[in-house]
């Protein structure tokens, strides 16, 4: 068993490995073998790099604080669902990557999708939200210094992560509908798509300005508090 | 004599994830159909006459999905007619029936796997994979109401000391504002005292183990064991290409052999699993009543 010394080697391929290395793998295997299973080949990339990731987490040794505390934002997040047509919970969960790290904000972006399906419905799409709103929660906490300094530079990733989370759900829609992927089923789905875009850009940008401060102080309070 | 949501729910996860990688998997109209109408009888076995709205609300579903690929996909050579310049093939027309039936039926599948895991079956699978993610699950859900209790006891208190009006709407936010803030802030303090009050007794210095009341009977394991060999029957027979079905250009398709034909019957039998068990028990039970 190799033991890679260097920590930042370690947490680098704890997160290239699931988010990179497979769905490069992936889009390989669609390529070279079948353009017709492009979905089932997705899905199972989907799956797997979540798993990756889990047992990565799994291993690692936690503080309990931090464990529960993002158990408080999930459970905020799953609250948040219930709100009609504006949803907080990309707001709330990149809020929660810049203060706890990109590691808590992807478990409450993942585990709010999995909490709340309970009550909205489970489908194959679960996975794909999983991964949408883990990555924007991974990505944040990436770019936390930048985006804690930058107000403005906030709103745009929370209005970009509203594109984002669109897009790759609409790269999921026209996958099943469609089994292999097709430009121009994707761009019409997009389209047909563009008023729930415009309402997740308004909903994350709104929830950012009002929650950014008051969460961000509360969070950072906690962190300074109790070394969390 | 179980019924099928009484079986040991990592035998019920592993039944609904063969089902739906099949129905992925596979585009043959046979298996397609098959999907579509066991998830459809499994959902009406189990719920009776009740949810017609969601019915209804499929049935539109169906029809908007399967006449979109016709007038978006223009592959195909039997032009059926032609609509501003732009063909209507019967080939993207079945192709649309059949991705229809497929995202129904999947849906129908994915309802009836959402009434049966309810959430303490959930979080039990997800503790066999991971302990850890499993406990985030529990506390988040336990937390819900906890808040919800918590924002009544602090609105009260807040109306106690003349600060919480709702006059009118701004009174209102502002007020309901104050409540948030209040409770977010009593929320991660409470979590801090809770991690304190584990990490005292001793979470995280051993192995964890896990709580559950689900046996595994010897009912689970046949049926985990005849839904592994059906699954790999059939994935076999598919990746094999005997359950080819090709759309476009025109409509091509093998699975008239042998083989093709053990991989349907095969999942056939899969599928019809649920609704043997839900059946039989339903039996029983009447049964068993009627000699009260």
């Amino acid at each position: 068993m190799i033991v890679i010394k260097n920590r930042s080697v370690r947490s680098f391929i704890r997160v290239a490995v699931p988010f990179f290395v497979i769905p490069a793998l992936a889009l390989f295997g669609s390529i070279a073998f079948d353009r017709k299973k492009h979905i089932i080949i997705s899905l199972a990339a989907a799956f797997f790099a979540l798993m990756v990731f889990i047992s990565g987490f799994e291993k690692k040794s936690v503080g309990t604080r931090r464990l529960v505390i993002t158990a408080v934002m999930t459970a905020l997040c799953f609250i948040g669902r219930f709100i009609p047509f504006l949803k907080p919970i990309t707001a709330l969960t990149i809020i929660t990557a810049l203060y706890l790290g990109g590691e808590s904000g992807f478990l409450v972006g993942a585990m709010t999708a999995i909490l709340s399906n309970i009550y909205f419905g489970h489908g194959p799409w679960t996975a794909f939200q999983m991964l949408a709103w883990g990555l924007i929660g991974l990505i944040a906490g990436f770019l936390s210094e930048p985006l804690k300094r930058n107000k403005l530079l906030l709103l745009i990733y929370g209005a970009a992560a509203g594109i984002a989370y669109s897009f790759i759900m609409d790269i999921w829609t026209v996958l099943w509908y469609n089994n292999g992927f097709d430009t121009r089923l994707y761009l019409s789905a997009l389209v047909t798509a563009i008023p729930y875009t415009l309402s997740y850009m308004i909903s994350n940008v709104m929830f950012l300005v009002v929650l950014a401060k008051p969460f961000g102080e509360k969070l950072g309070r906690i962190k300074i508090k109790y070394g969390v | 004599m179980r019924r099928f949501e009484e079986y040991e729910p990592f035998v019920i996860t592993v039944f609904f994830l063969s089902v739906i990688v099949i129905a992925m998997f596979s585009v043959h109209p046979v298996v397609v159909f098959l999907t579509f109408i066991t998830g459809i009888l499994f959902y009406i076995i189990r719920n009776g006459k009740k949810h017609i709205r969601s019915h209804l609300f499929f049935a539109m579903l169906f029809v908007i999905l399967a006449v979109a690929n016709p007038l978006v996909s223009h592959n195909g050579v039997t032009v059926l007619f032609v609509i501003n310049n732009n063909p209507v093939t019967l080939e993207a027309f079945l192709y649309g029936i059949n991705s229809a039936m497929m995202i129904v039926g999947v849906l129908y599948w994915f309802r009836s796997f959402t009434q049966i895991m309810t959430s303490d079956k959930l979080l039990y699978v997800f503790g066999i994979f991971s302990p850890k993610l499993s406990l985030i699950l529990s506390m988040a859900l336990r937390f819900i109401p906890m808040f919800r209790n918590q924002a009544e006891r602090v609105k009260d208190a807040q109306k106690a000391m003349g600060l919480y009006s709702d006059d009118n709407i701004i009174d209102d936010i502002r007020s309901n504002m104050r409540v948030f803030s209040i409770v977010v802030t009593w929320a991660l303090e409470n979590g801090i005292t809770t991690a304190d009050s584990m990490s005292a007794r001793g979470y995280g210095t051993g192995k964890r183990t896990n709580f559950s009341d689900y046996r595994f009977g010897r009912s689970d394991i046949v049926l985990l064991i005849t839904d592994i060999l059906l699954f790999i029957i059939v994935i076999y027979v598919s990746a094999s290409g005997h359950l080819d079905f090709n759309f476009y250009p025109s409509v091509s398709y093998s699975g008239h052999d042998t083989i093709g034909l053990i991989g349907s019957i095969a999942y056939g039998i899969l599928l019809m699993l649920p609704v043997y068990i839900e059946i039989r028990g339903n039996i029983r039970w009447k049964y068993l009543m009627s000699k009260v």
